[in-house]
């Protein structure tokens, strides 16, 4: 399809931004080019999306709820679209790659975690950059070979690779194995990211602990809710050796500003081969 | 004109004709040109969208004689011209208020969500296959795993685009019907 429309006219259109005169030569091709209508009908769809993951601007988020939302016809397709984000999150596979390399490429890796911690030959162009790292990697490995002998820890750690990002909504596994999220396991020496979905977020802070039927893997403390779209979650990074195929469970609570925790909910999924 | 004028089938007949010589085929183009109507009053902020393109056929259908007699080239641009008169008059009326947003009715909320299930699960594996993945990554990374998936697919990132539309408003139908069951 070789429209030789704006995209970004498209939206602009849609979100009642667009110049008279282009908006007008675009209402006439939207009338007469079958293309070009159904490039609108996909933009519309794709700032529906865009608006229900939060990635639209603060500006375009107002214009989109007083311009664009205007007719029941555009509020059902929103509706619609916040079902099937809820759909797709709750039955991700999330199909590790082959090729290690390519895993950070295909997804979501979080800047502070998902670069490699010695970026080549960006150091050779900045030596005080690269000397800086030489420290903090000696630092760092100081730091692992006192963990190693002190021996505090029985359970892996986070490895900082995140192979996949998997949100993960209440409660409990459906009776239908076809309905549950499905994480595949990850390649060696790199974690999953769940995103725990929830609706209270009047917590200090929260605190979890994962389970493979009914035994206590891990237990991870501290964790901070964050803003992802209209929702909330609060994100979690299982090292992957702890995840082999199997059914697993997330318990999560909320502590209080007076200390006390509180049980939220249960967050299933299965690991898969 | 009476903007009540209701479209007789002598004039709707004739409006066909006037569309294309094959019947199926006026059909299709008027369906086309009523949907684009809609949109295009839609994208003006009109909440009575279906009603301007309905007076817009109405009218162009009232004038049908001496439009044979004096246009000539692309008929459906002749509606462009008509419409924007149609939304002229919209404004010196006073436009009926969109009527405030219903209150979320969670039941609602849970039976559309069931019958998006439904719908899915009628979908075939690699129709399903490709939703899951299409819609499954968002953020950063989501430009990167489209290409990597039409490129799996053996297709270009926007034909793999117009694919995933295309099962989406098919689910969107399916989605109604089930509601209305």
């Amino acid at each position: 399809m070789n429209l030789n429309v704006d995209r970004d006219d498209m939206k602009k259109y849609l979100l009642g931004t667009l110049d008279a005169d282009r908006k007008s030569q675009l209402e006439e091709r939207i009338l007469s080019e079958p293309d070009v209508y159904e490039e609108l009908l996909l933009t519309e769809e794709e700032l529906i999306d865009q608006y229900v993951a939060g990635g639209l601007s603060g500006v375009e988020q107002q214009q989109f709820e007083t311009n664009f939302l205007t007719t029941s016809e555009r509020q059902q397709h929103l509706q619609f679209a916040r079902h099937l984000k809820r759909y797709v999150n709750s039955h991700a596979v999330l199909v590790a790659l082959e090729e290690p390399s390519s895993v950070a490429h295909e997804y979501e890796v979080p800047a502070a975690t998902g670069r490699s911690f010695f970026p080549g030959a960006r150091l050779t162009r900045r030596p005080m950059l690269g000397v800086s790292v030489a420290v903090v990697a000696f630092a760092v490995i100081l730091f692992l070979c006192w963990h190693v002998r002190k021996g505090a820890e029985h359970v892996p750690n986070t490895s900082g690779s995140v192979a996949a990002v998997v949100p993960l909504t209440p409660g409990s596994t459906r009776s239908s194995g076809a309905t549950v999220t499905r994480v595949q396991v990850p390649p060696k020496g790199s974690d999953v990211k769940l995103e725990l979905e929830i609706a209270n977020t009047s917590y200090h802070h929260y605190q979890s602990e994962l389970l493979r039927e009914n035994n206590s893997l891990k237990t991870i403390g501290d964790l901070k809710v964050e803003a992802k779209g209209e929702q909330h979650v609060v994100p979690l990074t299982i090292p992957g050796e702890l995840l082999s195929p199997g059914d697993y469970q997330v318990r999560l609570s909320g502590v209080l500003d007076s200390g006390a925790d509180e049980f939220i909910d249960n967050y299933s999924f299965r690991v898969i081969e | 004109m009476n903007k009540n004028w209701v479209l007789s089938q002598e004039a709707f007949d004739a409006l066909l004709d006037w569309l294309d010589p094959d019947r199926e085929q006026a059909g299709i183009k008027y369906e086309q040109i009523r949907l684009r109507l809609i949109k295009i009053f839609t994208g003006r902020g009109c909440s009575d969208a279906e009603d301007l393109a309905d007076e817009t056929i109405n009218r162009v259908t009232t004038r049908l004689e001496e439009i044979e007699k004096e246009f000539s080239g692309d008929r459906t641009r002749y509606f462009f011209g008509v419409a924007n008169k149609v939304y002229l008059e919209y404004l010196r009326r006073k436009p009926p208020q969109l009527p405030p947003w219903p209150p979320s009715d969670s039941e609602r909320i849970e039976l559309e969500y069931r019958c998006l299930e439904r719908c899915i699960e009628q979908l075939s594996d690699d129709n399903r296959e490709l939703l899951l993945q299409y819609y499954g990554v968002e953020g950063g990374a989501k430009i990167e795993h489209r290409k990597e998936l039409a490129k799996k697919n053996g297709i270009g990132p926007n034909a793999l685009r117009i694919r995933a539309f295309r099962i989406r408003l098919g689910l969107q139908k399916c989605v109604e019907k089930c509601i209305n069951l």
